[in-house]
């Protein structure tokens, strides 16, 4: 499917000019984002956010969210590859855009950002709710944090949060030293949903209700299972982020100094930049973007790959993994690919063992089950694309002058059979000479 | 203390003026705790400050009201925006937690079976047990600094049980003690009739408590009645993120092991075996005085003989049996028609 879509972007390459910059299967980071806010101060508001997204080479477009002029579609081609919905109380896009077509623009394996505020429209919600994040129904709800607030805030809804993902694919390898700031509504995760994932959670003690008013009822949301920023890798590796404060990303925040309540640290500067940058740059497939070559099999000994294997063959069995940096294709370490070979079930399931240039091999003997199998990488990693790799393969058994020649224990057989010959030899001289 | 900053609409400093903080509203009570106080000024930092509030401002949510007078002696002409200025405040402060203890109930009659005194300042490992007939009650009091009750905005008792099912109750305050009393009896139904250890844990907080504490009083042991069939199922729980991905077990076929043959040495012991009559065949005809002796002489009928063995030989060898029968029984009908006839021959003489 994301082959699919890739090559659909790289028609657009030579039969719209216009669309000169798309990513594509050899250069897959996004290039033509889509902007949608719903007041236009948020380009001044958000600045530094959207300064460091055009200095690595994005080409953004900054819209209304009711333009009526919204499209992302253009005779069939996408015109953006990603898109940044920062648009909480917009209650209806303009143009052609409606949750329905950017679910589409998320299956067709584009990527997208949506962020929610203190408020958060139904729309946001619907659009939210399809990639398996629900947002508090309560509408007047923020997230409130008695223990973990930024000690500049008075009412405690300015949450100092450090529970972030451990995932260096996803956050980058530095690791984010202050807390982040937030200052938004709750969402939770559908717990039958495998695609999503918390990056920044809240604490335990945190909650979401309206600070102005008494609780009458125990909140929905309490606790870790509140989420504050969230992602979403599709299977089709598109990658969504939705976030529960718009103010997270904005300029303030990013420089702003933070203390957390309890806490003796002092920082000059929040976490919120790193956070969002590194952020942005997973999102948009700057990182932890995986391709891989054909597989390669082969008896030992030989370099050609067999049209058949026979049982108890002695193959090898090697892919190349690569990962995309950003601005080319490196290598890709680590240790834990697996092969398999499987008919209905795995046979052999094998840890490759990489020569660290890209190159994961391993070899193993064909077991004797005759069939047709298939050699299966299906590889997921935290963060990172999945790979879903296959090819067929038959295995027969032994041909019948395949098989031992002679067997040891059927000596006395051979034995007794050439005795018998020989004997009636020499009797039948004996028989008819003797005199 | 108190400092506030007057400037003017571009931010520059203005001339003398007079501020007074009018009102501090609460949010919880109808009147003013301050009326009408004026504010001093501060030459050095320019600002205008209160020093001390009156002795029953207590902590909670305010919205102070500040007006600006322009002084007498001033003499451009200024403009004051707004006559009154309202600020949301929140006074801050430690929040005293007394009495705070909890017990399991015995029934209707709430009678205690046991009781344990909390500190609530840290986490404890207090161990109760109780079942469906029973009650827990956790029970404690919040007062402000100047010794009135205290509300919370946050008093949770989570109820986590083993299978990371969590329940999160309420608890009130009314009159001078926050209090909660959960009867399991009734709630049976929402725990999904999960019997087991649940952690207990309370969370209190709010805007203005500077000590809005966690603690993970302990655990609970409950036993409740079976699940009937009907009832809900408890939620689906999350899957752990770090473990939905990782290697798997390796897993390597297991090859057919072959039959068990004997020893190699056995099967030449046997041919050994076998080979021992046709060696004893041989001693035996030599011991009778065989000999070929009858051997045809005449080249024609030795080449038919030689010939004739020759195909026997060739036949125990199964090669070219059709043809080599064909030419066999040929040559063996003449050889022992010869032969025949020659022992007729000396039958005869």
């Amino acid at each position: 499917m994301m082959n699919l879509s890739r090559s659909v972007a790289l028609i657009s390459l030579f039969l719209l000019p216009l669309l000169s910059f798309s990513f594509s299967v050899d250069n897959p980071t996004d290039r033509r984002v889509l902007v949608l806010l719903d007041d236009l101060s948020l380009k001044s508001s958000h600045s530094i956010f959207f300064s460091t997204l055009k200095s690595r080479g994005f080409d953004l477009d900054f819209k209304l969210a009711d333009d009526s002029k919204l499209a992302l579609q253009r005779y069939g081609q996408y015109l953006y590859d990603g898109l940044i919905v920062f648009a909480p109380s917009t209650e209806r896009f303009g143009g052609s855009l409606d949750s329905k077509s950017i679910a589409d623009f998320v299956d067709s394996g584009r990527d997208l950002i949506l962020s929610a505020d203190t408020s958060a429209s139904d729309l946001i919600r619907g659009i939210a709710l399809e990639c398996g994040v629900d947002f508090d129904e309560d509408s007047s709800a923020m997230v409130i944090d008695h223990s973990s607030f930024s000690v500049s805030d008075g009412d405690h809804t300015l949450i100092a949060a450090d529970d972030l993902v451990k995932s260096d694919a996803i956050l980058g390898k530095t690791k984010i030293e202050a807390p982040v700031l937030f200052r938004g509504v709750a969402h939770s995760l559908n717990p039958t949903n495998n695609l999503v994932l918390k990056v920044l959670s809240a604490s335990p003690s945190a909650y979401s209700a309206n600070p102005s008013s008494k609780l009458s009822s125990p909140p929905q949301l309490t606790g870790s299972a509140i989420s504050l920023v969230s992602v979403m890798q599709a299977r089709n590796n598109a990658r969504v982020v939705i976030s529960g404060s718009l103010q997270l990303f904005s300029d303030r925040l990013f420089r702003s100094g933070v203390q957390k309540a309890g806490s003796p640290n002092k920082y000059e500067k929040s976490g919120n930049e790193q956070f969002a940058t590194e952020l942005s740059k997973w999102v948009f497939h700057e990182r932890g973007h995986l391709k891989a070559g054909s597989l390669v099999h082969h008896r030992v000994g030989e370099t050609d790959e067999p049209a058949i294997y026979r049982i108890k063959d002695d193959l090898e069995f090697s892919v190349e993994i690569l990962e995309w940096s950003g601005k080319s294709w490196e290598p890709y370490v680590a240790d834990d690919v697996q092969v398999q070979f499987y008919m209905m079930s795995p046979y052999v399931l094998k840890t490759l063992s990489t020569d660290k240039k890209g190159m994961f091999h391993t070899s193993f003997k064909v077991p004797d089950v005759y069939g047709v199998f298939q050699f299966k990488v299906e590889y997921g990693k935290l963060g990172y694309t999945t790979l879903s790799l296959s090819k067929q393969i038959p295995v027969r058994p032994y041909r019948h002058n395949e098989y031992e020649r002679f067997i040891p224990t059927a000596y006395p057989y051979y034995g007794a059979c050439f005795t018998t010959m020989a004997g009636f030899f020499v009797f039948s001289f004996v028989y008819l000479y003797h005199k | 203390m108190l400092a506030v900053k007057v400037s003017t609409v571009l931010g520059s400093k203005t001339a003398a003026l007079n501020v007074k903080l009018a009102q501090a509203l609460s949010s919880g009570s109808k009147g003013s705790v301050i009326n009408n106080q004026e504010l001093k000024f501060d030459a050095d930092s320019a600002t205008y400050f209160l020093d001390s509030f009156p002795e029953n401002f207590d902590v909670g949510k305010y919205t102070f009201v500040f007006e600006i007078l322009l002084d007498e002696s001033a003499q451009e002409k200024l403009y004051i925006t707004e006559a009154q200025t309202k600020i949301p405040i929140a006074a801050t402060g430690a929040i005293s937690i007394e009495n705070a203890e909890i017990a399991v109930l015995d029934g209707d009659v709430g009678s205690v079976e046991s009781q344990k005194k909390l500190d609530l300042t840290k986490d404890g490992a207090v161990s109760l047990s109780a079942n469906h007939l029973q009650k827990l009650r956790l029970s404690y009091q919040l007062n402000t600094p100047l010794g009135h009750v205290f509300k919370p905005h946050q008093a949770f008792l989570k109820l986590k049980h083993e299978s990371q099912v969590e329940h999160i109750f309420l608890v009130k305050t009314s009159g001078k003690k926050s209090e909660l009393v959960l009867d399991f009896l009734g709630l049976v139904e929402k725990l999904y009739y999960l019997s087991g250890k649940y952690e207990i844990q309370l969370t209190i907080g709010d805007a203005s408590m500077e000590n809005s504490l966690l603690s993970n009083i302990g655990h609970i042991e409950l036993d409740l009645p079976e699940r009937p069939e009907k009832a809900a199922q408890p939620p689906v729980q999350p899957t752990d993120p770090y473990s939905r991905y990782g290697p798997k077990a390796e897993i390597s076929h297991i090859f057919r092991v072959p039959e068990k043959l004997p020893a190699k040495q056995l099967s030449l012991v046997f041919l050994g075996l076998i080979v021992l009559p046709f060696i004893a065949f041989l001693i035996g005809l030599t011991r009778l005085g065989v000999n070929i002796k009858s051997f045809p002489s005449s080249v024609g009928a030795a080449t038919s003989a030689l010939l004739f063995h020759g195909g026997i030989g060739a036949v125990l060898n199964i090669k070219a049996l059709s043809l080599l029968g064909v030419f066999l029984s040929f040559v063996g009908h003449s050889t022992l028609s010869h032969l025949a006839s020659a022992s007729n021959k000396l039958k005869s003489a």
